[in-house]
């Protein structure tokens, strides 16, 4: 090795040190996987490697197919189905961008925020006085905690601090109402 | 017919078989895994969850694959076998310079590593899902010489890949995400195989792939592969001191070409000159007329 390639390596290495720990970008605000690390650690974490999409059980896990700096990195798409919280791509995650997670209730209840559930009052079929619905709160994996139904229509009452943001609620959500979104965390 | 210069589609690999098998059936197992895991996973997926996978054209070519969980998950860069796993040496490093030194990490690196060390940059010439793209980009070539269109040859140094592979790592650490996985090619031909199986559509990253052909077929012959890529940067550099070596018997060699023509990666076999960028192809070796050359074990440090 010549000395010129020697103080490049080394310039290399010292700028490879340094400027990683001073990064600070902000990245776009998408519903992660459930076990996703904090936003922001959770881009620099993964790899883009789709084990967890693989064997994501809805399919719900996709990868966006524009350009853009988050094209390798998962997000879920709950326009269709919705994330059955059993915890499998935590568990495949080669760099701990999902931290591995046991499919238990209370574990999850406690570690997973997805995103939060944002109901549109002029839509809900028992907030407009159209009638019972209560399928939000028959699907929902925390009924009473997440969402509780209130009223003699049983109109629904989201507590995001108590929702994993699994999108259940969202698939359930009749066709005609489509009240319920869940949205990125804040 | 005019003279042409000599081009790798012009010259047969007469000796060394065994090896171009070998090699060959490595690569092909590796590109079968790249579509054939998404296949199988789309299939279990469709199996267990009542056809909800089905909607994909993917799962009925799948249809026949047992409905058992694959031995394998994930991409050609980060690879899950049944009980270990393995990543790649350069998304091991970017995730390391972000998120720290894990154990975890160490372990799934190591037997990488390790036989880079030994095999020196074979990945490229063994594994790498991009060498088909290679070859029709060296096919096109050969064709567009035939029909007397002119194709550009521009050698840019070797240290191209690396600045390249500092850059990406630097610019990614900028910008806050992880870029390897987002230009590497066997993680980008990866992701869209995934994509193509899973969703029936091909992402951003098949216009990487198409940009990888054109730059290889009209400006630099393997020119992604010899001085773009940050992964051949990373095996280089980590298999700078591997033992296995081309070696040249000088008094055969008739300075014939062949081997040099045939390198993808701008090496010179002709004149023992072989430096890290060597992908352990085995092709200068079954190209020779006059089997000057063969592999040879050299420790490093050690003039003979």
């Amino acid at each position: 090795m010549n000395r010129r390639a020697l103080v490049g390596a080394i310039a290399a290495a010292v700028a490879l040190a340094v400027v990683p720990k001073r990064a600070r970008a902000a990245p776009q605000k998408k519903i992660r996987p459930p076990g996703a690390l904090p936003r922001g650690a959770f881009e620099q974490a993964c790899i883009g490697c789709f084990r967890c999409a693989e064997v994501c059980p809805t399919k719900v896990i996709r990868f966006p197919s524009a350009f853009s700096l988050d094209v390798a990195t998962p997000y879920l798409d709950f326009s269709d189905r919705a994330c059955v919280v059993c915890m499998k791509c935590t568990q495949v995650c080669p760099t701990d961008a999902l931290v591995e997670l046991k499919a238990d209730v209370d574990v999850v209840a406690r570690e997973v925020r997805m995103g939060v559930p944002k109901l549109t009052r002029s839509t809900c079929l028992p907030w407009t006085g159209q009638g019972v619905c209560r399928l939000c709160y028959q699907v929902c994996p925390y009924p009473d905690k997440a969402v509780e139904v209130v009223g003699p229509q049983k109109a629904p009452l989201f507590h995001p601090e108590a929702c994993v943001g699994c999108g259940l609620c969202e698939e359930a959500c009749p066709e005609i109402a489509k009240a319920i979104v869940i949205e990125p965390l804040p | 017919m005019t003279k042409r210069p000599l081009q790798p589609f012009d010259i047969t690999l007469r000796h060394g078989k065994r090896y171009q098998w070998i090699r060959r059936l490595f690569l092909g197992f590796s590109v079968l895994l790249t579509v054939g895991l998404p296949m199988w996973h789309l299939h279990v997926l469709d199996v267990e969850g009542a056809g909800i996978a089905g909607d994909s054209r993917w799962a009925q070519l799948s249809s026949w694959l047992p409905a058992t969980p694959p031995p394998f998950l994930g991409a050609p860069t980060s690879v899950w076998v049944i009980f270990f796993e393995l990543v790649d040496p350069l998304e091991a490093l970017a995730t390391a310079l972000f998120r720290g030194v894990s154990w975890n990490l160490v372990w799934t690196v190591l037997p990488g590593v390790a036989l880079v060390m030994f095999l020196g940059r074979f990945f490229c010439g063994w594994a790498c899902p991009y060498l088909p793209v290679l070859a029709a980009s060296n096919a096109a070539r050969w064709l567009l010489t035939r029909l007397g269109i002119p194709t550009a040859d521009v050698k840019l140094p070797r240290v191209t890949s690396r600045v390249v592979l500092v850059g990406v790592l630097l610019v990614g650490s900028v910008l806050g995400v992880q870029l390897v996985p987002i230009i590497y090619p066997p993680a980008v031909i990866g992701r869209e195989a995934f994509r193509a199986v899973f969703y029936g559509s091909l992402g951003a990253g098949a216009f990487l792939v198409l940009a990888a052909f054109l730059f290889d077929t009209f400006v630099s012959r393997a020119g992604f592969c010899r001085s773009l890529c940050p992964g051949g940067a990373m095996f280089a550099t980590i298999g700078t001191l591997s033992p296995i070596k081309v070696h040249n018997e000088r008094s055969k060699c008739t300075d014939c070409t062949v081997c040099d023509v045939i390198c993808n990666l701008g090496q010179s076999p002709m004149q023992n000159k072989l430096d890290s960028g060597c992908e352990r192809c085995g092709k200068c070796i079954a190209s020779c007329p006059t089997k000057a050359l063969s592999w040879k074990l050299k420790i490093p440090g050690r003039d003979e």
